[in-house]
Order: C-alpha cells, then structure tokens, then sequence
C-alpha cells in the first residue's frame, strides 16, 4: 500500500490528504496531520474523496458523434476533429464565434493551457469558468476596494479573531474545514455573528444570529456601519491613513436607522445593535461570506457593502482581521488567477491593457485579441442567437449548474461543434459532438490554488481508466494541432511557464511546494509567499469605500414565496461525483424543497408530499420536506440533482457589474402535485 | 534459541533485517509521507519510528477502508464468482494500541460465524508490535489498559532501548523469524529485560500526567447523564470519529458494475444518518446527538458485552480529528475525577 | 424425509440461534444462486417469487430454514437486501414476498422466470415454533410485514393438530394491498380464524374497515402465544391490546425490520441497543424489546 499526499477536491477549504492506493487502486483516504488547514481533520466528503474514482461510470474512450449516435473513436480522430472544426468555424464566422469554458475542477496548469487555447490558438477572449456563478462580484467588489479578490487572510487566521460575522455562507455544510476553525476561534472567546435567512447550523451554533429577508444585504450592513459610525467604534486613523471616500458613505448610511433596517430587513433593531457592538468592539475581527451574498443580481454591491465594514473598523492587514469570500470549489480561486476569465490574461492583468497584453503576446509568440470576451451566461445567449458556434467544455456541467436549463440546452443543442471534456458522462456530454474523457484528481498532477490563495500540489495516486488522459495533455494537444508550440514534457514544465507569465506566481515551483504550498503573490524564487495580504498598503494604493444604496426588490404577487438554492453537506455541485459515492449518495439520496411548517401548513403539504415549484422562468416537481431551518417565506432546493434541477426555476437575472446571475433569490409558488 | 527468551536487535541491524524479511512478505511500516508517519508498504530506506502513532491505523490492514468481496461475471444467465487471497503481510511498528484494536475485533469479526475476509488476513499477517516508550500528546492506553506495553497478541514485540530493541517473541511465528534471522540477534542481557520495565513504566507515568485520564466503568455510568443533544448540534457529521478509530469495524456493501462487477465492502460511520434509516424513512436514531450517544454505548457497553474487552483502546484519535470541536473526552469530565 | 428434516431444523433453530443450513456457508459473503421458477403479482407493487437453488448441493437450503427467518437477496450489480421468507419450509417451493421500495427490489422485481437471484441464509432467529406447539396462537400482521407471518401460518397448517386455537388477523391500507387473498380459504379450512380489514374503503371491498385491534375486539382470541409483523405503530397498538386480554410480554413475538447489510452480526447496521436484529432477531419478545419499539 502506498500513501500520496494530495489536495481534496471538493471545497476550496484545500484540505491535505493522503489517498490510500493498494494495487494500483485507490482504497481510501485520511486526513493530512501536518497540513495547515486540516490539521488532520476533514469533513466527511474529504474522507471519501476518492471514492468515485474507480467508479464503474468513468468515461474511458474518446466519443464522437456519428450519424446522431455517439460512437468510439480514437483519441488522434477527436482531437483532429476539434482542430479542424473550431479552425473552420474560425474561419467562416471569425474567432469570436468560439469559445473555451475551462473547469475549477481542473488543475491550474490546465486551466492556464485552456485559457492559452482561446487566446492564441482559437484568438478570441471569450473564455470563462464557473467562478462566474460564484465570485465573480468578489472579483470586482473587492477589486475595487481592496484591490484584489483574492481572501486576505489564510483561515487559520481565524483562530485568533475576537468577532467573525459570517454571512450567506452555510459554513459547517459548505466550508466544513473553515468552520471548524471559526468554531474553534468561538470556543477561545470569540463573538460569532451569523446572517442568514435559514437557521443553518452555524445559525445555530451563533452567539447572534440575524435572519433578513433574501436580496436586503445591503441594508443591514449598511445598517450596522451606520451603528458602528454612531457608536464611534470605527478606525479613525486607519480611514485616514488608508482609505478614501469615507465621507460620501458616511453621508449615505445614516438613512439605515436600525429602525429603517428592521422595516427592509426583518431584523430587530436590538439583534442589530447587539451585531454592530461585537463586531466594533473586537480588536480583531473577520467578515466570512461565501455564495449567498454573492449570486444576487445586487452580487456586487453587497461585496463592496462587506468591504466598508471591514475598511471602517481597519480589519484589514493583521492576523485575526480580514474578509473571506469562501471559494465555492477546490480550484476556482486558481482557474481565475490562470486567466481563464474573459477580461484577464493570468495573475489579472487586463487584455484592454495594451502593455500586459503586448507582453503575453511576447511570451506565447503570436497576437491576442484585444477586446473582452463573453461570460458564461453571455456565452448561453450568444449560443443561442447563433453568435456563437463552436464551444470546448471543460468538465463543467452548464446542464445543471446554470440558471434557466431549458435555454441551456436551447443553447447548447443550438452549437455546430461542442467539445466536452469530462470524467463521467453528464447531461452536458449527453449533447456533445466529441467527448474526451480525462483523468480525475487523483490520476494527474499538478497544482490547486485554495480559497486561502494556498498554491499545492496535487500528485497522481492512480492510472486513468482506460484511455482517459490529464486534461493537461489533451490541451497541450489541440494547442499543437492549432499550430502553437506547446511542448511540455510534464505539468511542471506549464508551471514554470505560468511563473514566468504571472506575476502574482513569479517565485512557485514544484520544488517549493512543500506540504504547506505557498500563498500568492509569491513573486520571486525567495519570496516566502503571502499569507495575509494588504499589511502595509493596497495594491491600489488607498483602499476604497463605495456608498452602495440598497436596490429595489421586485416583489410578485403571483409568485409570493422566495426560492433560494445551494448544496448540501453530501453532494458537491452537480453530484456527478458525490452521487457516485456510496455513503454520501445514501445520506441523501433525492432532492427535496425545504417549507418551513408554517408555509407547509397553509399549502396543505407534509413532508414527503410530491409538490410543484413554479418561477416565472420554469417549473418543476419534488418532494417537500419540512424544516424550521428555513423561515416562513422561504424555500429552499439543493441544486445536485439532475431529477429535480433546481435552476429550472432560476432567471438569469444579472448582476450588473459582474455578471453574476441572482440563483439566491427567485420569486416562485407551491402547489401541491395532482 | 528457546521460545521464550528475549533477544536483542542493534539499531543499526533493523533495516537489514526487514530486508531480508521483504524478500518474501510485504513490509508495512511507518514510513515518511511528505513529513508525516503513514503505514505504508517499506521500500527500504528509513523508518518513522520516533513519530508518534499515525493517524490511519494499521488496522486498515485488516479491516481495509474499501475492499473487493468477490467479483461476478455473468455468462448467459448464471454466475461465476471469484475473490482474491488474502496477500502475506508483515506489520511492523504495531502500537499496543492497536494491537489491543485487533483482540477486540477478533471477538467480533473472529467469533461466532467468522467474517472470512478478516479470518483470512489475520492469518496471513505476522505482527511485529512495538511498545511506547515516548507516548503522544492525546493518548490514554494506560486508562484503557491497552498499553503503553503490549501484552500478547504479537508474533514479535520490540521495546526501544536507545542502542537498540529488546525483541520477544509472542508465538511460533515470531519464533521462527527470530531463528531464521538468527545472525541479526544476540541473547538479551537480563538488564535489557529490567530497563524496558523501568521505560514503560515512565512512559505510563507520562501518560497519566498530560493525557485525559478516563475510567472506563466510570464513563460507562456516566454516559446517560451527558446533555448528546447539546453535544450533537456541535457535531459537523464528519464521521472521523468512527472513520479513524481502531476499533470502529461497521461497513456497508455495495455492487459496482452490470452484468459483470463487484461486490465490495467499505467502511461505514453510525454518524450518518443513512446508516441506521429504513425502507419507511423512518430512522431508530433520528438525531445526531442519539447517533453519538449510541457511538459511546457500542464502545463502553455493548462491545464490552460482547468480548469482554472495551470498545475503545486509548488511542486519543477520534479528539484528533473531530471536526465539530466536539469536546469528545471532556463529556465524561465526572468521570475523569 | 426432506419435511421431517425441516421441521427438526425449524423447531431447533427458531427462536435460539442463528438458522444455519447444511449446504450453504453463512460467513461467506458469496451468495448462492437460485433461478426463479415462478411469479405471482400479490399487489400492483407486490410480487412473490418461487426460488430453486441451481446447484445440488445447495438444494437444502430451500427447505432448511424455519418460519421467521430471512435471506440476503443479490441482484448482481445493484446490491444485496435483507427479504424475509414467505414460504412455509414444509412446502417448496422458497418463496419471497418482495415489495417495491427503491433499487434493490425494483431489480428483484425485474427479474424473469429462469432468471438468476444470489441468495444467502438464512438468517435470523425465526418464530420459537417449537415453544409455540401445543398453545392458543395469534398472529397479527399489518401492511408487507405479513410475508414472514404467512410462513408461519402455513407451517402451523400443515401441523394443524400440534397447535390449540390458531387466529389471524391481518390489515392493510386497501383491499388491492392485501396478500395471498387466494389462500385465506386453505387457512379456515385449516380450522384457522381469519380476520381481514383495510384502513380505506373502496368499492370491490365488502368486508371490515378499521385498524387490526377492531378485529381483535370481534375475534376475542384466547391468551396463549402472539406472532406479531408490521409498522410499529401498529406493533404497539396490537401489543397492548394483548397484554390487556391477558396475554404475557414474554409470549408476545415481534418480527423487527432493521437496516441490514451483512445478516451475521458483523456491518452494525442493524444494531437496536444492544442487539443486532439480524442474529439476535429479527423475532424478539415483548419482554424484550417493549421499550425499544
Ligand atoms: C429482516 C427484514 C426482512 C424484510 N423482509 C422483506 C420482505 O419480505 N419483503 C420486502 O419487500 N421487503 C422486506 N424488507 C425490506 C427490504 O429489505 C427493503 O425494502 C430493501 O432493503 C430496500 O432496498 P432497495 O434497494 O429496494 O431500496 P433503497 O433504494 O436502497 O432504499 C430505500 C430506503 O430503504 C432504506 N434501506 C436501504 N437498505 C436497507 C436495508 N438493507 N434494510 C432496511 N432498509 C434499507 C434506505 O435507507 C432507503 O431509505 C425486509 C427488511 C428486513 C430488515
Ligand atoms: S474511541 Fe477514540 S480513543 Fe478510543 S480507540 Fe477509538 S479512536 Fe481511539
Ligand atoms: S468527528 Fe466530531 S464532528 Fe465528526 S462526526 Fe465525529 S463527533 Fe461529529
Ligand atoms: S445486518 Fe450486519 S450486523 Fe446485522
């Protein structure tokens, strides 16, 4: 038996582990003792992390589409099928008519290879990955104000934080590892304030806990700012010193009287107060927030709100201090700093900036489009109207994933080419011309960037099945046969490649990554990496206060209840893996609407009564399942299942700025299935 | 050689010892994983011997974390099956703790309608345990009767002396590698025998001083008195405590592959609430704090019940790796008193 | 022969000790194979299928068991589940009773006549027939759970003189739910009292309507001995009743139904305090479980 110390693959927790291979198999895992997240610990997907591995469903042949029917085909027929295809969509409705989804699940020299393809192979920008549905108004709400997206602290500053608001974020289900440290930091003293409209565990488990209504961020973090102002516990000298735009915001939220927040928000102004007192008190104190403050169409503003709270109390720069956008899955943070995002080359440097651009043009020897490519969301639209003709997928499943399946699929049966690239077959490789199947994250190596901007290695326990290759190579692969040079004999080699184009990488190596990795920016061979960011200064010089107003929320009369969606503690994502995992499959094994009792009651449903769930956008049936972790008013549907999608009912409602679309809050209506 | 005495290994006689003997078994030892200790086969080279106990216990072993029952292949209609032999194994560097592990699941997977899997690999396991001298941080043996010295159970048993190991043979087994080996042994001085007693009884002291000092009878009692439903909103369902405790042995079964596939076994955790849940939905131990109760119970009653041995041998993981900070001993503080 | 070895079998095992036949190896987690031979459809979700072990050697198993017991059911590729033995072993050929509930058993259901099941056990400690002889016996079965009692109500048939008054009473939630309504007549003609009732009334049903303690109040059975299957709620109604005609904890026999993974005592899915319903059970006394129910 062999023990390999890898990264998990499911959160963005960044969990070392070790998988346990005997013959060649993989048989099980444990936690990492020494690694600085786990600490010998981890959450129940982490200890089955590998379990779907050798599952019987891989994908083990290339398909192609022939005649309607997907038959085998050997890997040199596909991948010359992509090339020629895309270079003929190329040609006859330019680059632009092309696009690359790359995968968070990917590693990030993948990521940095697909991202390469879209731009000086198929030479149109129009390349992005799921971080769109999750962080995307991270990315530009605390660009702005902090100057990077990135998580300033790592997570074990956490364990010395005296208050920790934690907001739209399900943390012991979603981020168990982080949450375990937040408990931990609570059972040394700290104050822990938790937001949210469900009484999730960590509700529970909170000294303080709120309960707005959905899409009213805005208002109690105004709302609190305001308190803080009033009570003088703000960081005078850090606002001057540090920051700029302080008054304009000052100005502005003296409207959110507790008062006028209870009205919006539902919150008690004296739960609000009693907030306000605890996070402005505490020396050190933290803002966590994860995907339900971010997939709002308001997405952004309610970053920018979070990052006033953190700038005005000086939280910023110091052990215990910070703000965490939690990263939803394992490589999302690492997808985003590789490029793979329509307006940025690797590290973020802007494709409209005419130096970053000529010196990736240098660097990869041939021109880059300058304009912005499509987001995800854009890319469906674009499919759709016909703007867009050729598509490579890289092991994401949009089918499911993303707000509004049936345009999705309008969309997606709507391309003339679609390459998909995947482990196990899904709803999206059920509508592709080729599949490539790939290895998993336990068959390649490479590396994962964690929520925490922890850069590590992820090693090769086991063989692809079958014919499955690392993605690494397939795109290595197509780069060649789209006439780039791209000759590496093994992932290293593309690692030394992103350190030489990205800043933020410059000093990361295979040989530096020890089991603790490093944290970006790590921007020389000497540089010990950067565990917390923004000590001394911004990267933008003075960090910046936005006065961010709360929007108007639409309210339907026919759609009278709020339908917010997430994951379960079980199942990851699209449950491609998870629902192959013997143990976290059992645990729950379908879909089901949580009601409050109260709601229920009035709807005349029990738990286990069969239930329609309409939205202006799509319907769908489920069983219901009734709960007090949801408060009157709201329902709630894990989006896991492929029998019951959620995002059936989801709009695509987008976030202005970031493009986000609001998957947090859908109006809808229950009725109990004939 | 008589069977009986005990012999004395130099330090510097041990990797060409295991050498010799990975000619013809597999090795399993504590070796270095990216800076930690990990039972994993010996390829030669050091040993993590001075490492506290790895966290995965080398009872996967014998109770692996998934394992292949029997493979089906379907011909027309019927069945063939076909299962693999259990592989030759040395274990080296068994901890006591985990040697106490094995004497219970014996009494459980060993009695009465053996689990012929387990049978299987325990015969074609020789075991060469070795005693704690420098005891972790969490550990308890010593409350739990189960170390820091070994009692039986070993083919062979080694105690670090600092210049060497006193090597004591435990059954015929180790008896004959000791033979076989004979040019790395040396009669053991009788000094050898009253220095080891004099380590572990420093080590037990050790123990009692720094570790949670439990009464297992004590807890027993006192388990009907702990608030599990407070305990259980703590609890994050990780199942950790029962994925990495020794003593922890229930699975699940599951079939992989039509027409033709497997049928493999793999560890399971009562954590979960699929667990225990019916055809009906309905569950016996609805709640986690019920399951986490029950976890106790099985330990300190119901395993005792059974082969007159506790379910938990002191080994401090399950308060290692518990995620939920469930403060996993100090439920019992009464008891600890 | 084959029915007087059976019944030595039955009686010994029943009640005491893990049922254990000749040709199969209970600790192996290999099953045996057993072709189906036959199928009748019990309810628009019920079937019960005839089983016959397809190697000679195995053939005892098909009649080794007593009324009570339980086999592992393979389908090869989607699992293993625990099913309870709905034939009496003085009658072949084996027979379960399986109800749809989620992928094992719809497999289960699937299966053709001349199709392969794996089949191990049997399991468990089946009904104390032997202590049953010779006593007044009730048995109560509501919903699915009357496939084990049918077992042991037609051993008690085919043994008729060796019991005193035999009284069934069984309910389910429509008259389309009910099992084996064709034998219901062999059973009175057996001198045995059979009571039916559904808990909703439609319009081919022209009998009772209400719980299984109605037809106790009508039925009056003598105290002796009780065989008891069914959801607990149930379980605990008919129980009490009982106990209030008379009846005695310890006499009272409760079939359980547990998560099962294994059947011999080892996965600890089945656990119910300190015993494993698959080995210590799945039939239990009163007495016993009372307060566990
Ligand atoms: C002693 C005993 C005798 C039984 N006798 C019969 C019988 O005669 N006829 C019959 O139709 N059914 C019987 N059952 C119930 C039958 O075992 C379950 O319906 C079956 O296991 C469900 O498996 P599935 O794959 O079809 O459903 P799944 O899809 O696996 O599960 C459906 C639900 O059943 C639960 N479940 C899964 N596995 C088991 C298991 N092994 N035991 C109990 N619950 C489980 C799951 O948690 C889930 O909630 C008996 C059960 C026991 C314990
Ligand atoms: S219960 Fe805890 S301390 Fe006891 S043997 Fe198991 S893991 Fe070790
Ligand atoms: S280790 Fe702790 S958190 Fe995990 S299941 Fe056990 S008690 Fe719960
Ligand atoms: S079914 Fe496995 S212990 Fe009872």
């Amino acid at each position: 038996m062999e023990k390999i110390a890898t990264i998990c693959v499911y959160c963005g927790c960044g969990c070392g582990l070790f998988l346990h291979v005997e013959d060649g198999r993989i048989v099980g895992a444990s936690p990492s003792p020494a690694h600085p997240v786990s600490r010998g610990r981890l959450c129940v997907k982490g200890w089955l992390a590998a379990d779907f591995v050798h599952h019987p469903d891989r994908l083990k042949t290339p398909l192609v589409r022939k005649g309607g029917r997907m038959v085998r085909g050997s890997w040199d027929e596909v991948l010359s099928l992509t090339a020629r295809r895309f270079k003929e969509i190329r040609e006859e409705s330019g680059p632009d008519a092309l696009a690359v989804l790359t995968s968070a699940k990917g590693t990030n020299e993948e990521n940095y290879l697909l991202a390469k393809l879209a731009r000086a192979a198929l030479k149109t920008n129009n390349v992005d990955h799921v971080a769109r549905l999750c962080h995307a108004p991270s990315v530009a709400g605390l660009g702005f104000a902090l100057g990077s997206g990135g998580m300033t602290n790592p997570i074990r500053s956490l364990l010395s934080s005296g208050a920790i608001l934690v907001t739209g974020s399900n943390t012991t289900e979603q981020h168990p590892l982080v949450a375990a440290h937040i408990l931990e930091a609570q059972s040394r003293g700290a104050t822990l304030i938790v937001v949210d409209p469900r009484r999730t565990q960590m509700a529970q488990l909170a000294d303080i806990h709120l309960a707005p209504r959905l899409g009213t961020d805005v208002s109690w973090t105004n709302g609190i700012l305001n308190l803080i102002i009033d009570l003088g516990l703000v960081d005078e000298d850090f606002i001057i010193k540090r920051t700029e735009g302080f008054s304009a915001l000052k100005d502005l939220v003296v409207q959110y009287t507790p008062v006028e927040v209870e009205r919006i928000t539902g919150i008690p102004s004296g739960d609000l107060e009693k907030a306000a007192v605890a996070f402005g008190e505490a020396d050190r104190a933290a803002v966590v927030y994860a995907m339900g403050t971010t997939q709002h169409s308001c997405g952004t503003d309610n970053v920018l709100a979070l990052a006033n709270l953190v700038l005005a109390t000086g939280n910023v720069g110091r052990d215990g201090t910070g703000i965490y956008p939690l990263r939803g899955h394992q490589n999302v943070q690492g997808a985003c700093d590789m490029g793979a995002l329509p307006s940025v080359y690797p590290g973020y440097q802007k494709v409209e900036d005419p130096a970053a651009r000529e010196r990736m043009e240098a660097a990869w020897g041939t021109d880059l489009p300058a304009e912005p490519g499509l987001t995800a969301v854009e890319m469906m639209e674009a499919a759709e109207e016909g703007r867009l003709k050729g598509v490579y997928i890289s092991g994401e499943n949009p089918m499911i994933s993303y707000p509004d399946r049936d345009q999705v699929m309008r969309a997606l049966s709507s391309l003339e080419f679609l390459a998909v690239a995947d482990i196990f077959p899904t709803e999206t490789t059920a509508l592709a011309d080729v599949v490539l199947p790939v290895a998993s994250f336990a068959e390649k190596d490479g590396t994962f960037t964690s929520t925490e901007r922890r850069v590590q290695r992820v090693r090769r326990a086991a063989s692809p099945p079958g014919e499955a290759r690392p993605e690494v190579e397939v795109a290595a692969d197509l780069l060649r046969r789209l006439g780039v040079d791209a000759d590496y004999a093994s992932p290293e080699e593309v690692m030394a490649e992103i350190s030489s184009v990205t800043p933020s990488y410059g000093g990361i190596s295979y040989q530096r990554l020890g089991i603790s990795g490093l944290s970006w920016p790590c921007p020389s061979r000497d540089h010990p990496g950067t565990e917390i960011l923004h000590q001394g200064s911004f990267p933008i010089g003075r960090g910046r206060f936005s006065a961010v107003e709360q929007q108007e929320l639409a309210e339907d009369l026919d759609y009278p209840l709020l339908l917010t969606t997430g994951r379960s503690l079980f199942h990851f994502h699209t449950g491609t893996m998870t629902r192959r995992t013997h143990l976290l499959d059992r645990e729950r094994p379908k879909a089901a609407v949580d009601i409050n009792p109260a709601d229920a009651a009035a709807l005349g449903v029990r738990s286990g009564t069969m239930v329609v769930v309409e939205s202006a956008t799509g319907s769908l049936e489920i069983e219901a399942r009734l709960t007090e972790e949801v408060p009157v008013g709201t329902v709630y549907i894990p989006f896991h299942f492929a029998e019951a999608p959620a995002n059936q009912l989801t709009a695509r409602t987008l976030d202005p700025t970031s493009k986000i679309p609001g998957l947090k809050r859908t109006p809808v209506r229950i009725r109990r299935a004939e | 050689m008589t069977g009986t005495s005990a012999f004395f290994l130099r330090r510097e006689d041990l990797v060409p010892l295991l050498e010799e003997l990975a000619e013809t078994l597999e090795v399993v030892a504590p070796v270095l994983v990216e800076g930690e200790a990990a039972f994993a086969t010996w390829r030669g080279g050091a040993l993590a011997l001075d490492d506290k106990n790895p966290l995965a216990s080398p009872m996967e072993f014998f109770l692996p974390k998934k394992e292949v029952l029997f493979r089906y292949v379907q011909y027309s209609g019927r069945y063939t099956f076909s299962e693999d032999p259990p592989r030759a194994r040395l274990i080296f560097g068994m901890r006591p703790c985990d040697l106490q592990a094995l004497k219970v699941i014996d009494g459980i997977f060993g009695a009465e309608l053996p689990d012929i899997p387990y049978a299987g690999r325990r015969r074609s396991t020789i075991i060469v345990a070795l005693n704690c001298t420098s005891p972790g941080e969490g550990c308890f043996c010593r409350s739990m009767g189960s170390g820091p010295g070994a009692e039986g159970g070993y083919d062979l048993l080694l105690t670090d002396l600092g210049r060497g190991y006193l090597v004591e043979p435990g059954s015929p087994a180790g008896v004959y590698i000791l033979r076989a080996h004979q040019r790395h042994f040396e009669e053991a001085d009788p000094e050898d025998q009253r220095e080891k007693e004099r380590l572990l009884a420093l080590a037990g002291e050790e123990i009692i001083k720094r570790g949670p000092s439990l009464n297992p009878e004590k807890i027993r009692e006192a388990i009907d008195g702990v608030d599990w439903e407070e305990a259980g909103r703590r609890c994050l369902a990780c199942g950790g405590c029962s994925l990495v405790c020794p003593v922890c042995h229930c699975f699940s079964v599951l079939d992989q592959g039509v027409p033709d596939g497997e049928r493999l076994r793999c560890r399971d955790t009562c954590i979960l609430s699929g667990f225990s849940r019916m055809t009906s939905g309905a569950n016996p131990r609805p709640a986690l704090g019920e399951r986490l109760r029950h976890w106790y119970l099985d330990k300190f009653v119901y395993i005792p019940e059974k082969t007159g041995l506790f379910g938990c041998v002191g080994c401090g993981r399950c308060s290692r790796v518990c995620l939920g900070e469930v403060d996993r001993w100090s439920l019992f503080k009464e008891a600890a008193e | 022969m084959k029915m007087d070895r059976s019944k030595k079998e039955a009686d010994a095992n029943g009640g005491t000790k893990i049922g254990r036949a000749a040709g199969a190896k209970p600790e192996s987690y290999l099953p045996i194979q057993a072709e189906v031979v036959d199928i009748d459809v019990e309810s628009s979700n019920t079937y019960l299928l005839s089983l016959r072990p397809m190697d000679e050697e195995d053939e005892l198993v098909a009649v080794n068991y007593s009324p009570g017991q339980f086999l592992m059911v393979s389908v090869f590729g989607l699992g293993e589940c625990p099913i309870s033995i709905a034939s009496s072993p003085t009658r072949e050929p084996l027979q379960i009773c399986v109800r749809e509930a989620g992928k094992i058993t719809q497999g289960i259901m699937a299966a053709r006549v001349g199709d392969v099941l794996g089949i191990r056990g049997p399991f468990g400690n089946g009904f104390p027939v032997g202590s049953m002889r010779g006593k007044n016996v009730l048995i109560a079965g509501g919903g699915s759970g009357f496939a084990t009692l049918r077992s042991l109500i037609n051993y008690i048939a085919d043994d008729r003189r060796d019991f005193r008054d035999v009284t069934v009473v069984y309910g389910a939630r429509t008259s389309q739910d009910l099992y084996f309504t064709s034998e219901y007549g062999s059973w009175q003609a057996a001198k045995i009292e059979v009571g039916i009732t559904v808990d909703m009334m439609d319009a081919s049903w022209k009998g009772n309507v209400g719980l299984v303690t109605s037809l106790l109040a009508d039925l009056d059975p003598v105290p002796g001995t009780a065989a008891l299957c069914g959801p607990p709620m149930m379980i605990r109604a008919v129980a009490r009743d009982l106990l209030g005609r008379g009846f005695i904890e310890p006499e009272i026999y409760i079939s359980l139904e547990r998560h099962m993974k294994c059947g011999v005592g080892k996965c600890e899915h089945c656990t119910m305090g300190r015993y494993h319903v698959c080995t210590n059970g799945p039939i239990f006394s009163y007495d016993v479980v009372g307060d566990l129910i």
